[in-house]
């Protein structure tokens, strides 16, 4: 028999509960559940995310942007936050500054500063075209340049604090042995920073490439329509063409390549304490 | 080539990177007070009349301004309130409904919030609760009570339990245990989840982009119709006031906690 006081914490987890399960867990399942019936019927609509040329050239464009956009994300918040962890201690607070200040502006000022800076009457045409550099302005925004930049620069600031924190927790005994065994830096860097943060570089580039095949935001205002990431798709699906047949099963279908990508992410041990770790 | 010119070539690549990442947003400053009536540098003069469109009622931002204001205060109050009562209870009773509700919970911080939007606007819609200050009041206290709850949670592992048993054992009543005993403890996680949840509602656009539309704009939806039909400088401007109001919490922020940090080192 369960005391008064355990009655009453399970009383307390009620609210949120019901909260989760009524206006989270229900909406999602709704979801799957129009997938299975609106338009023509499960089996047509999941039918056409393979042969549809429109789906197909959206999803790989998807694929494209994000797993480019990974790569470049983790090679450049890896050597920002190597190299944060050699800073004095004031230079290590200037550079958690230079990173946090893009981390926690609204997504919203980042897109519309691209803008700024990348359209082609934008600060960097028009300073090029100043310095007599180039003579018409260069395409970078309103395509795939475009939405890889803004989102590289909106998942750098996720990627550094991950991995910094990763980083960090080497023990740094290890490095000091190897040099102390004459190991040159190349090979200390090599053969002890980066096998020791692989768990780490994992955890990051997970988060980073589930994040940006979901992304809205970014990709729909850098790419101007023209870019279609698969989430901008699902949005002119609903919004525009009221194709909830076509939206529910692309939903459906990025619900479970995220829910597959966890899964293996999951399953791989290095992985696990990873997660372990981060979530006490 | 020494191993002192290498280190500093890699240093000068990370500044040359935390730039990259840095002076981008600072740019919305300059292009806020041109004194063109399209997106500029302040070249040949500077003004300010960018700032005081966004004081013009016709333009929309101040009811914007004020909806995503009462949204996030009024988000936050529930979701931690929620949240608090949740983490409580679960860090007193493990079981599989408390881990269940768990992941439920956490799960918008990786599920695409697209999937999310896709199925809420059919439920809201069902309700008749589209574009309307309850629906995005539901919809932002869901999405906001992850944070709360981590911050919470996070703070309640460093209780000791046996101040709890204690006062289980002098005869505490569990909503005076809870009262008197827990939530004092826990104040400053309630505090960082409450801060949470509000910035959290306040940021919030990809599912409001959904279940909003013209009765009940955030600032946020503002900024982002205005992005897509017509970019003009009262967008940087206030793109400037938000920039300066995140980099002012941060830099106090970063000033304090150093203050508190160097103190018992020394």
């Amino acid at each position: 028999m369960s005391s008064r006081f355990e009655r009453f914490a399970l009383y307390l987890t009620v609210p949120a509960g019901l909260l989760v399960i009524l206006l989270y867990a229900l909406p999602i399942l709704q979801v799957l559940a129009l997938s299975l019936t609106e338009g023509s019927g499960a089996l047509a609509n999941y039918e056409r995310l393979f042969t549809s040329r429109a789906v197909a050239k959206v999803v790989q464009t998807t694929l494209v942007v994000s797993v480019s956009t990974t790569f470049i994300t983790m090679v450049i918040a890896y050597v920002i936050a190597f190299g944060m962890i050699h800073m004095s201690s004031g230079q290590r607070k200037l550079a958690l500054l230079m990173v946090s200040i893009p981390f926690w502006v609204s997504v919203l000022v980042r897109a519309f500063a691209w803008i700024t800076i990348l359209r082609s009457q934008g600060l960097l045409n028009s300073g090029l075209m100043s310095l007599g550099a180039i003579t018409e302005p260069i395409q970078l925004v309103y395509n795939r340049i475009g939405v890889t930049v803004g989102m590289v620069h909106y998942m750098v600031p996720f990627a550094v604090l991950l991995l910094y924190a990763n980083l960090t927790d080497i023990d740094r005994r290890v490095v000091q042995a190897a040099r102390s065994l004459g190991a040159r830096p190349v090979t200390v860097f090599f053969r002890v920073w980066l096998p020791m943060s692989l768990p780490g570089i994992a955890v990051a580039s997970l988060f980073i490439l589930v994040f940006s095949l979901g992304f809205l935001i970014t990709p729909a205002l850098l790419g101007g329509g023209r870019t279609l990431m698969i989430a901008e798709y699902i949005s002119v699906q609903i919004s525009n063409t009221g194709r909830w047949d076509l939206a529910t099963s692309l939903s459906t279908a990025l619900l479970v390549v995220v829910g597959i990508l966890l899964a293996i992410a999951l399953r791989s041990p290095a992985m696990r304490a990873a997660f372990g770790g981060g979530a006490k | 080539m020494s191993a002192r010119i290498r280190n500093r070539l890699l240093m000068a690549i990370v500044w040359l990177l935390l730039l990259f990442l840095f002076l981008p947003v600072l740019v919305v400053i300059p292009v806020s007070i041109t004194d063109k009536s399209y997106l500029s540098l302040p070249v040949d003069g500077v003004s300010l009349e960018h700032y005081a469109s966004l004081a013009d009622p016709a333009r929309g931002w101040i009811p914007s301004f004020r909806n995503s204001i009462i949204a996030a205060i009024a988000t936050s109050i529930i979701a931690t309130a929620v949240a608090a009562a949740f983490a409580v209870g679960a860090w007193i009773r493990a079981g599989w409904w408390p881990s269940s509700v768990r992941l439920l919970m956490l799960s918008p911080l990786i599920v695409p919030p697209i999937i999310y939007a896709v199925g809420v606007v059919r439920v809201l819609s069902k309700m008749s609760m589209l574009d309307t200050f309850w629906g995005v009041l539901v919809v932002h206290v869901v999405l906001s009570l992850p944070m709360a709850f981590l911050a919470i949670a996070a703070s309640l592992s460093n209780l000791d339990n046996r101040m709890v048993t204690a006062a289980r054992s002098l005869g505490a009543r569990p909503l005076t245990i809870f009262g008197r005993v827990i939530l004092p403890n826990i104040a400053p996680g309630l505090a960082a989840g409450a801060f949470l949840a509000f910035i959290s509602s306040w940021d919030e656009i990809t599912v409001t982009l959904f279940i909003t539309a013209r009765r009940f704009v955030t600032l946020p939806r503002r900024i982002y119709t205005s992005i897509t039909d017509s970019i003009d400088p009262a967008l940087a401007a206030i793109a400037a006031v938000l920039l300066i109001a995140t980099m002012t919490v941060l830099i106090a922020q970063s000033l304090l906690v150093g203050r508190n940090k160097e103190r018992p080192a020394r």
